[in-house]
Protein backbone atom coordinates (compact mmCIF):
# COMPACT_ATOMS: atom_id res chain seq x y z
CA UNK A 1 0.00 0.00 0.00
CA UNK A 2 2.98 2.42 0.70
CA UNK A 3 3.73 2.19 -3.18
CA UNK A 4 0.02 2.60 -4.31
CA UNK A 5 0.06 5.73 -1.99
CA UNK A 6 3.21 7.17 -3.57
CA UNK A 7 2.05 6.14 -7.32
CA UNK A 8 -1.04 8.33 -5.81
CA UNK A 9 0.69 11.13 -4.71
CA UNK A 10 3.85 11.14 -7.37
CA UNK A 11 1.66 9.78 -10.69
CA UNK A 12 -2.48 10.82 -9.66
CA UNK A 13 -2.44 13.53 -7.71
CA UNK A 14 -3.74 16.72 -9.44
CA UNK A 15 -1.49 19.67 -8.32
CA UNK A 16 -4.13 21.85 -7.23
CA UNK A 17 -4.94 19.56 -4.23
CA UNK A 18 -1.36 21.29 -2.55
CA UNK A 19 -2.06 24.59 -3.96
CA UNK A 20 -6.04 24.85 -2.30
CA UNK A 21 -4.60 23.67 0.94
CA UNK A 22 -3.58 27.19 1.11
CA UNK A 23 -6.67 28.40 1.03
CA UNK A 24 -7.13 27.53 4.39
CA UNK A 25 -5.99 30.66 4.82
CA UNK A 26 -9.72 32.00 4.31
CA UNK A 27 -10.39 31.37 8.18
CA UNK A 28 -8.67 34.79 8.36
CA UNK A 29 -11.68 36.72 5.82
CA UNK A 30 -13.65 38.64 8.65
CA UNK A 31 -17.60 37.62 6.68
CA UNK A 32 -17.30 34.26 4.78
CA UNK A 33 -19.32 31.04 4.95
CA UNK A 34 -15.58 29.10 6.04
CA UNK A 35 -16.97 25.79 4.74
CA UNK A 36 -16.03 26.84 1.41
CA UNK A 37 -12.47 26.09 2.34
CA UNK A 38 -13.57 22.61 2.62
CA UNK A 39 -15.80 22.89 -0.69
CA UNK A 40 -12.13 23.57 -2.72
CA UNK A 41 -11.11 20.08 -1.38
CA UNK A 42 -13.63 18.31 -2.76
CA UNK A 43 -13.02 20.21 -5.88
CA UNK A 44 -9.04 19.08 -5.80
CA UNK A 45 -10.20 15.50 -5.30
CA UNK A 46 -12.65 15.77 -8.38
CA UNK A 47 -9.99 16.90 -10.17
CA UNK A 48 -7.41 14.37 -9.33
CA UNK A 49 -10.36 11.95 -10.55
CA UNK A 50 -11.04 13.66 -13.76
CA UNK A 51 -7.34 13.78 -14.89
CA UNK A 52 -7.34 10.03 -13.87
CA UNK A 53 -9.43 9.37 -16.56
CA UNK A 54 -8.22 11.87 -18.87
CA UNK A 55 -4.41 9.78 -17.91
CA UNK A 56 -6.05 6.29 -17.99
CA UNK A 57 -4.64 6.15 -14.48
CA UNK A 58 -6.91 3.25 -13.89
CA UNK A 59 -5.30 1.22 -17.08
CA UNK A 60 -2.22 1.98 -15.74
CA UNK A 61 -2.73 0.52 -12.04
CA UNK A 62 -4.41 -2.31 -13.03
CA UNK A 63 -1.31 -3.54 -15.50
CA UNK A 64 0.39 -3.44 -12.01
CA UNK A 65 1.19 -6.48 -9.17
CA UNK A 66 -1.78 -5.19 -7.21
CA UNK A 67 -5.54 -5.91 -6.20
CA UNK A 68 -8.17 -4.16 -8.13
CA UNK A 69 -9.56 -3.63 -4.72
CA UNK A 70 -6.17 -1.96 -3.38
CA UNK A 71 -7.06 0.89 -6.21
CA UNK A 72 -10.01 1.94 -4.60
CA UNK A 73 -8.07 2.35 -1.19
CA UNK A 74 -5.23 4.07 -2.17
CA UNK A 75 -7.20 6.83 -3.53
CA UNK A 76 -9.41 6.54 -0.59
CA UNK A 77 -5.95 7.00 1.67
CA UNK A 78 -4.97 9.63 -0.40
CA UNK A 79 -8.28 11.26 0.00
CA UNK A 80 -8.31 11.03 3.55
CA UNK A 81 -4.71 12.41 3.82
CA UNK A 82 -5.97 15.27 1.52
CA UNK A 83 -8.96 16.46 3.89
CA UNK A 84 -7.08 16.04 7.10
CA UNK A 85 -4.40 17.84 5.70
CA UNK A 86 -7.20 21.00 5.32
CA UNK A 87 -8.41 20.58 8.42
CA UNK A 88 -4.91 20.60 9.88
CA UNK A 89 -3.80 23.97 7.50
CA UNK A 90 -6.92 25.68 8.83
CA UNK A 91 -7.34 25.26 12.61
CA UNK A 92 -4.05 27.61 12.84
CA UNK A 93 -5.17 30.58 10.94
CA UNK A 94 -9.15 30.01 12.86
CA UNK A 95 -6.88 30.52 15.68
CA UNK A 96 -5.23 33.48 14.80
CA UNK A 97 -8.67 34.89 14.08
CA UNK A 98 -9.82 33.94 17.17
CA UNK A 99 -6.86 35.68 19.11
CA UNK A 100 -8.18 39.03 17.98
CA UNK A 101 -10.52 40.88 19.35
CA UNK A 102 -12.92 40.57 16.12
CA UNK A 103 -16.66 40.88 16.05
CA UNK A 104 -18.33 37.36 15.14
CA UNK A 105 -18.72 35.79 11.43
CA UNK A 106 -21.87 38.02 10.55
CA UNK A 107 -22.69 35.26 7.43
CA UNK A 108 -22.45 32.40 9.20
CA UNK A 109 -20.19 29.62 12.12
CA UNK A 110 -17.41 31.05 13.61
CA UNK A 111 -14.51 29.32 12.68
CA UNK A 112 -14.42 27.87 16.11
CA UNK A 113 -14.32 23.77 17.10
CA UNK A 114 -17.98 22.69 16.50
CA UNK A 115 -17.28 24.36 13.23
CA UNK A 116 -14.57 21.84 12.14
CA UNK A 117 -16.76 19.02 13.79
CA UNK A 118 -19.59 20.37 11.08
CA UNK A 119 -16.66 20.29 8.45
CA UNK A 120 -15.88 17.08 9.31
CA UNK A 121 -19.85 15.89 8.68
CA UNK A 122 -19.86 17.77 5.24
CA UNK A 123 -16.70 15.92 4.02
CA UNK A 124 -17.88 12.34 5.04
CA UNK A 125 -21.12 13.13 3.38
CA UNK A 126 -19.34 14.16 -0.03
CA UNK A 127 -16.70 10.99 0.22
CA UNK A 128 -20.03 8.99 0.68
CA UNK A 129 -21.83 10.55 -2.27
CA UNK A 130 -19.24 11.37 -4.57
CA UNK A 131 -16.94 8.03 -4.15
CA UNK A 132 -19.93 5.48 -4.43
CA UNK A 133 -21.43 6.77 -7.82
CA UNK A 134 -17.72 7.44 -8.83
CA UNK A 135 -16.97 3.41 -8.74
CA UNK A 136 -20.10 2.70 -10.13
CA UNK A 137 -18.74 4.17 -13.66
CA UNK A 138 -15.06 5.64 -13.38
CA UNK A 139 -15.82 7.31 -16.47
CA UNK A 140 -18.46 9.49 -15.01
CA UNK A 141 -16.51 11.93 -12.90
CA UNK A 142 -18.76 15.31 -13.44
CA UNK A 143 -21.89 13.29 -12.63
CA UNK A 144 -20.97 12.12 -9.28
CA UNK A 145 -19.34 15.32 -8.61
CA UNK A 146 -22.10 17.15 -9.03
CA UNK A 147 -24.10 15.09 -6.90
CA UNK A 148 -21.62 15.34 -3.98
CA UNK A 149 -21.65 19.21 -5.00
CA UNK A 150 -25.34 19.73 -4.35
CA UNK A 151 -25.13 17.79 -1.15
CA UNK A 152 -22.92 19.92 0.25
CA UNK A 153 -24.25 22.67 -0.91
CA UNK A 154 -27.50 21.89 0.45
CA UNK A 155 -25.88 21.24 3.72
CA UNK A 156 -23.62 24.49 3.62
CA UNK A 157 -26.98 26.39 3.41
CA UNK A 158 -29.20 24.40 6.31
CA UNK A 159 -26.00 24.56 8.50
CA UNK A 160 -25.51 28.40 7.70
CA UNK A 161 -28.83 29.28 7.68
CA UNK A 162 -29.10 27.47 11.32
CA UNK A 163 -26.88 29.69 12.26
CA UNK A 164 -29.55 32.34 12.24
CA UNK A 165 -32.77 30.40 12.66
CA UNK A 166 -31.94 28.15 15.45
CA UNK A 167 -31.18 29.50 18.61
CA UNK A 168 -29.39 26.92 20.26
CA UNK A 169 -26.64 26.98 17.34
CA UNK A 170 -26.74 30.76 17.42
CA UNK A 171 -26.71 31.04 21.02
CA UNK A 172 -24.05 27.93 22.13
CA UNK A 173 -22.70 26.62 18.54
CA UNK A 174 -21.98 30.05 16.98
CA UNK A 175 -19.94 31.52 20.31
CA UNK A 176 -16.07 32.16 20.52
CA UNK A 177 -13.84 29.79 21.96
CA UNK A 178 -13.67 29.04 24.47
CA UNK A 179 -17.17 29.97 25.37
CA UNK A 180 -19.71 26.78 25.63
CA UNK A 181 -16.75 24.10 24.74
CA UNK A 182 -18.43 21.07 26.12
CA UNK A 183 -21.16 21.60 23.43
CA UNK A 184 -18.65 22.34 21.13
CA UNK A 185 -16.40 19.01 21.59
CA UNK A 186 -19.43 17.08 21.53
CA UNK A 187 -20.43 18.62 18.01
CA UNK A 188 -16.25 17.59 16.86
CA UNK A 189 -16.50 14.34 18.65
CA UNK A 190 -19.42 13.22 16.30
CA UNK A 191 -18.59 14.92 13.35
CA UNK A 192 -15.36 13.19 13.80
CA UNK A 193 -17.05 10.15 14.68
CA UNK A 194 -19.69 10.51 11.41
CA UNK A 195 -16.83 11.53 9.16
CA UNK A 196 -15.21 8.26 9.79
CA UNK A 197 -18.43 6.18 9.61
CA UNK A 198 -19.58 7.66 6.18
CA UNK A 199 -16.16 7.44 4.67
CA UNK A 200 -15.87 3.69 5.81
CA UNK A 201 -18.92 2.60 4.69
CA UNK A 202 -18.30 4.78 1.21
CA UNK A 203 -15.30 2.83 0.71
CA UNK A 204 -16.51 -0.44 1.40
CA UNK A 205 -19.61 0.07 -1.03
CA UNK A 206 -17.12 1.77 -3.62
CA UNK A 207 -15.02 -1.32 -3.23
CA UNK A 208 -17.79 -3.93 -4.53
CA UNK A 209 -19.23 -2.00 -7.17
CA UNK A 210 -15.57 -1.18 -8.38
CA UNK A 211 -14.77 -5.03 -7.95
CA UNK A 212 -17.50 -5.22 -10.11
CA UNK A 213 -16.72 -2.64 -12.83
CA UNK A 214 -15.93 -3.97 -16.61
CA UNK A 215 -12.78 -1.09 -17.43
CA UNK B 1 4.58 -26.42 -19.72
CA UNK B 2 1.97 -24.57 -20.20
CA UNK B 3 2.42 -21.07 -18.98
CA UNK B 4 -1.48 -20.21 -19.92
CA UNK B 5 -4.13 -22.28 -19.80
CA UNK B 6 -7.93 -20.76 -20.80
CA UNK B 7 -10.91 -22.79 -20.88
CA UNK B 8 -14.42 -22.15 -21.80
CA UNK B 9 -14.31 -18.34 -21.71
CA UNK B 10 -17.61 -16.62 -21.90
CA UNK B 11 -18.58 -12.90 -21.99
CA UNK B 12 -21.92 -11.84 -22.72
CA UNK B 13 -22.63 -8.34 -23.90
CA UNK B 14 -25.51 -6.90 -25.57
CA UNK B 15 -24.29 -6.40 -29.00
CA UNK B 16 -21.54 -9.45 -28.74
CA UNK B 17 -20.67 -12.32 -26.80
CA UNK B 18 -17.30 -14.10 -26.53
CA UNK B 19 -18.14 -18.04 -26.27
CA UNK B 20 -15.88 -20.81 -25.43
CA UNK B 21 -12.76 -19.01 -26.18
CA UNK B 22 -10.32 -22.12 -24.84
CA UNK B 23 -6.83 -22.18 -25.46
CA UNK B 24 -3.53 -22.99 -24.25
CA UNK B 25 0.58 -21.29 -24.29
CA UNK B 26 3.43 -23.57 -24.19
CA UNK B 27 6.43 -21.84 -22.67
CA UNK B 28 8.93 -20.12 -24.97
CA UNK B 29 6.74 -20.10 -27.58
CA UNK B 30 4.90 -16.92 -29.81
CA UNK B 31 1.69 -17.21 -30.28
CA UNK B 32 -0.36 -14.39 -32.72
CA UNK B 33 -4.25 -13.88 -32.00
CA UNK B 34 -5.58 -12.94 -34.89
CA UNK B 35 -8.61 -11.96 -35.96
CA UNK B 36 -10.46 -8.68 -37.53
CA UNK B 37 -11.23 -5.79 -35.96
CA UNK B 38 -14.16 -6.37 -33.44
CA UNK B 39 -13.80 -10.11 -33.25
CA UNK B 40 -12.96 -10.75 -29.98
CA UNK B 41 -8.94 -10.12 -29.76
CA UNK B 42 -9.09 -6.89 -26.80
CA UNK B 43 -12.15 -8.59 -24.99
CA UNK B 44 -10.65 -11.79 -24.47
CA UNK B 45 -6.81 -10.03 -23.23
CA UNK B 46 -8.83 -7.81 -20.66
CA UNK B 47 -10.58 -11.21 -19.22
CA UNK B 48 -7.21 -12.75 -19.24
CA UNK B 49 -6.23 -9.56 -16.44
CA UNK B 50 -9.72 -9.70 -15.06
CA UNK B 51 -10.03 -5.83 -16.20
CA UNK B 52 -13.32 -6.97 -17.72
CA UNK B 53 -15.18 -9.93 -16.05
CA UNK B 54 -15.95 -13.02 -17.99
CA UNK B 55 -19.88 -14.83 -16.88
CA UNK B 56 -17.59 -18.12 -17.17
CA UNK B 57 -14.69 -19.98 -18.09
CA UNK B 58 -11.35 -20.46 -16.03
CA UNK B 59 -8.35 -18.94 -16.12
CA UNK B 60 -4.67 -20.32 -15.06
CA UNK B 61 -1.78 -18.32 -15.36
CA UNK B 62 1.31 -21.24 -14.72
CA UNK B 63 -1.15 -23.38 -13.63
CA UNK B 64 -2.80 -21.00 -11.09
CA UNK B 65 -5.95 -19.42 -11.38
CA UNK B 66 -5.53 -15.83 -11.69
CA UNK B 67 -8.64 -14.57 -9.43
CA UNK B 68 -6.62 -15.71 -6.10
CA UNK B 69 -3.28 -15.30 -7.07
CA UNK B 70 -3.63 -12.04 -9.10
CA UNK B 71 -0.38 -10.46 -7.30
CA UNK B 72 1.68 -13.09 -7.80
CA UNK B 73 0.82 -13.85 -11.12
CA UNK B 74 1.24 -10.36 -11.80
CA UNK B 75 4.90 -10.26 -10.73
CA UNK B 76 5.48 -12.58 -13.61
CA UNK B 77 3.73 -11.34 -16.87
CA UNK B 78 3.75 -8.03 -18.99
CA UNK B 79 0.71 -6.64 -20.06
CA UNK B 80 1.14 -4.27 -23.13
CA UNK B 81 -1.79 -2.62 -24.83
CA UNK B 82 -0.34 -0.88 -27.88
CA UNK B 83 1.94 1.61 -27.00
CA UNK B 84 1.56 3.26 -23.50
CA UNK B 85 -1.33 5.84 -23.63
CA UNK B 86 -1.19 6.64 -20.11
CA UNK B 87 0.44 9.48 -18.50
CA UNK B 88 1.72 11.18 -21.96
CA UNK B 89 2.69 14.41 -20.05
CA UNK B 90 4.63 13.09 -17.72
CA UNK B 91 8.45 12.36 -17.67
CA UNK B 92 9.06 8.43 -18.81
CA UNK B 93 11.90 9.20 -15.64
CA UNK B 94 8.95 9.10 -13.49
CA UNK B 95 6.63 6.70 -14.67
CA UNK B 96 9.35 4.33 -14.27
CA UNK B 97 10.37 5.75 -10.99
CA UNK B 98 6.75 4.46 -9.66
CA UNK B 99 6.44 1.51 -11.42
CA UNK B 100 9.52 -0.01 -10.54
CA UNK B 101 8.39 -0.10 -6.80
CA UNK B 102 5.40 -2.61 -7.57
CA UNK B 103 8.11 -5.40 -9.12
CA UNK B 104 9.95 -7.64 -6.79
CA UNK B 105 12.09 -8.27 -9.42
CA UNK B 106 12.72 -5.57 -10.97
CA UNK B 107 15.77 -5.43 -12.60
CA UNK B 108 17.83 -2.11 -12.99
CA UNK B 109 20.74 -3.40 -15.16
CA UNK B 110 17.88 -5.25 -17.68
CA UNK B 111 16.17 -1.68 -17.81
CA UNK B 112 18.98 0.28 -18.83
CA UNK B 113 19.98 -2.21 -21.25
CA UNK B 114 16.70 -2.58 -23.24
CA UNK B 115 16.70 1.59 -22.74
CA UNK B 116 19.95 2.00 -24.57
CA UNK B 117 18.96 -0.95 -26.95
CA UNK B 118 15.75 0.75 -28.17
CA UNK B 119 17.59 4.26 -27.94
CA UNK B 120 14.89 5.79 -25.21
CA UNK B 121 15.48 9.36 -23.51
CA UNK B 122 14.55 8.79 -20.02
CA UNK B 123 13.69 12.70 -19.99
CA UNK B 124 11.34 12.69 -22.62
CA UNK B 125 7.17 11.61 -22.17
CA UNK B 126 5.19 9.41 -23.83
CA UNK B 127 3.12 12.22 -26.15
CA UNK B 128 7.10 13.30 -27.49
CA UNK B 129 7.69 9.38 -28.38
CA UNK B 130 6.72 7.76 -31.59
CA UNK B 131 3.98 4.87 -31.70
CA UNK B 132 6.87 2.63 -32.21
CA UNK B 133 8.84 4.06 -29.61
CA UNK B 134 6.26 4.12 -27.11
CA UNK B 135 5.75 0.05 -27.81
CA UNK B 136 9.28 -0.29 -27.10
CA UNK B 137 9.04 1.70 -23.92
CA UNK B 138 6.13 -0.59 -22.56
CA UNK B 139 8.25 -3.71 -23.35
CA UNK B 140 11.19 -2.04 -21.42
CA UNK B 141 8.73 -1.75 -19.01
CA UNK B 142 7.87 -5.33 -18.76
CA UNK B 143 11.36 -7.05 -19.97
CA UNK B 144 12.82 -4.89 -16.66
CA UNK B 145 10.92 -7.30 -14.20
CA UNK B 146 11.60 -10.44 -15.17
CA UNK B 147 8.17 -11.09 -17.18
CA UNK B 148 7.73 -14.83 -18.21
CA UNK B 149 4.92 -14.51 -20.03
CA UNK B 150 3.82 -11.12 -22.49
CA UNK B 151 0.24 -10.29 -22.95
CA UNK B 152 0.63 -7.87 -26.03
CA UNK B 153 -2.85 -6.00 -27.84
CA UNK B 154 -1.70 -4.76 -31.13
CA UNK B 155 1.90 -3.91 -29.87
CA UNK B 156 2.48 -3.69 -33.59
CA UNK B 157 -0.39 -1.47 -35.62
CA UNK B 158 0.59 2.19 -36.27
CA UNK B 159 4.56 1.29 -36.88
CA UNK B 160 6.25 1.17 -40.36
CA UNK B 161 7.60 -1.99 -41.72
CA UNK B 162 11.12 -1.23 -40.48
CA UNK B 163 10.41 -0.74 -36.95
CA UNK B 164 7.71 -4.01 -36.84
CA UNK B 165 10.55 -5.55 -38.51
CA UNK B 166 12.58 -4.56 -35.49
CA UNK B 167 10.14 -5.52 -32.94
CA UNK B 168 9.25 -8.79 -34.14
CA UNK B 169 13.49 -9.58 -34.34
CA UNK B 170 12.38 -8.27 -30.56
CA UNK B 171 9.89 -10.89 -29.84
CA UNK B 172 11.76 -14.10 -31.53
CA UNK B 173 15.29 -13.06 -29.25
CA UNK B 174 12.81 -13.12 -26.25
CA UNK B 175 11.00 -16.32 -27.20
CA UNK B 176 14.72 -17.84 -27.43
CA UNK B 177 15.61 -16.93 -23.97
CA UNK B 178 12.36 -19.09 -23.11
CA UNK B 179 9.85 -15.47 -22.46
CA UNK B 180 6.38 -17.04 -23.91
CA UNK B 181 5.02 -14.27 -26.42
CA UNK B 182 0.94 -13.60 -26.64
CA UNK B 183 0.06 -10.91 -28.88
CA UNK B 184 -2.85 -9.90 -30.65
CA UNK B 185 -2.53 -8.03 -34.51
CA UNK B 186 -4.42 -7.74 -37.51
CA UNK B 187 -1.46 -7.70 -39.51
CA UNK B 188 -0.95 -11.06 -40.82
CA UNK B 189 2.61 -10.78 -42.52
CA UNK B 190 4.21 -10.26 -38.64
CA UNK B 191 2.50 -13.62 -38.02
CA UNK B 192 4.09 -14.95 -41.22
CA UNK B 193 7.55 -14.07 -40.39
CA UNK B 194 7.66 -14.93 -36.28
CA UNK B 195 4.96 -17.04 -35.02
CA UNK B 196 5.17 -20.04 -33.43
CA UNK B 197 1.29 -21.05 -33.02
CA UNK B 198 -1.75 -18.91 -33.99
CA UNK B 199 -5.11 -18.35 -32.40
CA UNK B 200 -7.54 -17.75 -34.60
CA UNK B 201 -10.78 -15.42 -33.34
CA UNK B 202 -14.11 -14.65 -35.62
CA UNK B 203 -17.15 -13.26 -34.12
CA UNK B 204 -16.31 -13.97 -30.18
CA UNK B 205 -15.81 -17.78 -31.21
CA UNK B 206 -12.51 -19.27 -32.02
CA UNK B 207 -11.88 -21.16 -35.25
CA UNK B 208 -8.81 -22.32 -35.30
CA UNK B 209 -5.92 -22.67 -32.36
CA UNK B 210 -2.90 -24.69 -34.03
CA UNK B 211 0.48 -24.32 -34.93
CA UNK B 212 1.40 -21.47 -37.58
CA UNK B 213 2.46 -24.11 -40.32
CA UNK B 214 -0.07 -26.59 -39.92
CA UNK B 215 -3.26 -24.09 -39.99
CA UNK B 216 -1.01 -22.89 -43.54
CA UNK B 217 -1.07 -26.58 -44.66
CA UNK B 218 -4.74 -27.00 -44.45
CA UNK B 219 -5.55 -24.42 -47.18
CA UNK B 220 -4.67 -24.03 -50.71
CA UNK B 221 -4.55 -20.62 -53.22
CA UNK B 222 -6.48 -21.42 -57.10
CA UNK B 223 -5.68 -18.97 -59.04
CA UNK B 224 -8.36 -19.05 -61.72
CA UNK B 225 -9.81 -17.43 -65.11
CA UNK B 226 -13.54 -16.65 -65.58
CA UNK B 227 -13.93 -20.05 -67.66
CA UNK B 228 -12.43 -22.06 -65.01
CA UNK B 229 -14.34 -21.07 -62.16
CA UNK B 230 -17.67 -23.85 -62.90
CA UNK B 231 -20.14 -24.41 -60.27
CA UNK B 232 -18.72 -27.84 -59.95
CA UNK B 233 -15.39 -26.06 -58.13
CA UNK B 234 -17.41 -23.55 -56.40
CA UNK B 235 -18.75 -25.69 -54.90
CA UNK B 236 -15.55 -27.05 -53.38
CA UNK B 237 -14.15 -24.20 -52.67
CA UNK B 238 -13.88 -21.67 -49.55
CA UNK B 239 -14.50 -18.81 -51.09
CA UNK B 240 -13.53 -17.30 -54.56
CA UNK B 241 -12.79 -13.48 -54.86
CA UNK B 242 -12.45 -11.49 -58.40
CA UNK B 243 -9.37 -9.95 -59.25
CA UNK B 244 -7.20 -8.43 -62.13
CA UNK B 245 -6.55 -11.41 -63.92
CA UNK B 246 -9.88 -13.55 -63.00
CA UNK B 247 -10.17 -14.91 -59.81
CA UNK B 248 -8.19 -15.83 -56.82
CA UNK B 249 -9.85 -19.13 -54.39
CA UNK B 250 -9.88 -20.98 -51.27
CA UNK B 251 -9.61 -24.48 -51.03
CA UNK B 252 -9.07 -27.53 -48.57
CA UNK B 253 -5.91 -28.49 -49.34
CA UNK B 254 -7.57 -32.22 -48.99
CA UNK B 255 -10.18 -31.11 -51.64
CA UNK B 256 -7.35 -30.03 -53.82
CA UNK B 257 -5.66 -33.63 -54.52
CA UNK B 258 -7.77 -34.18 -58.26
CA UNK B 259 -7.68 -30.78 -59.33
CA UNK B 260 -5.26 -30.03 -62.18
CA UNK B 261 -4.73 -26.37 -62.26
CA UNK B 262 -2.09 -23.93 -60.94
CA UNK B 263 -2.44 -24.63 -57.30
CA UNK B 264 -0.17 -22.69 -54.56
CA UNK B 265 0.36 -22.93 -50.98
CA UNK B 266 -1.36 -19.79 -49.38
CA UNK B 267 0.09 -17.51 -46.66
CA UNK B 268 -2.52 -16.23 -43.60
CA UNK B 269 -3.80 -13.17 -45.18
CA UNK B 270 -5.53 -15.09 -48.13
CA UNK B 271 -7.10 -17.55 -45.68
CA UNK B 272 -8.27 -14.58 -43.42
CA UNK B 273 -9.74 -12.76 -46.25
CA UNK B 274 -11.50 -15.70 -47.99
CA UNK B 275 -12.83 -17.65 -44.35
CA UNK B 276 -13.96 -13.63 -43.24
CA UNK B 277 -15.58 -13.52 -46.65
CA UNK B 278 -17.43 -16.33 -47.06
CA UNK B 279 -19.56 -15.52 -43.74
CA UNK B 280 -19.99 -11.71 -45.25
Amino acid sequence: MKTMLYKEFKLSMHPTSIIFLSLSAMMLIPNYPYYMTFFYTTLAIFFTCLSGRENHDIFYTMTLPIRKRDIVKSRFLLVTILELAQVITAIPFAIIRGTFNLPGNYVGMDANVAFFGLSFLMLGLFNLVFFTKYYKDTDKVGTSFLLGTIVITLFMIIAEASVHAVPFVKNYLDTKDPEFLTYKLVVLTAGIALYIVLTLFSYQRSVRSFEALDL
Amino acid sequence: MIDLSVRGLYKKYQNFELNNVSFDLEHGTITGFIGRNGAGKTTTLKSLLNLVHPNSGEILFFGKSFKENEFEIKQKIGFVAGGIDYYPKKKIKTITETTRRFYKNWDDKAYNHYMDLFNLDENKSPDELSAGMKVKYSLVLALSHNAELLILDEPTSGLDPVSRDDLLDVFMGLSEEGITILFSTHITSDLDKCADNIIYIKNGGVLASTDLNSFLRKYKVLDLTDNQLTDELKSKLVGYKKNKHGYSALIKASDSENINLKISDTDLESIMVHLEKESS
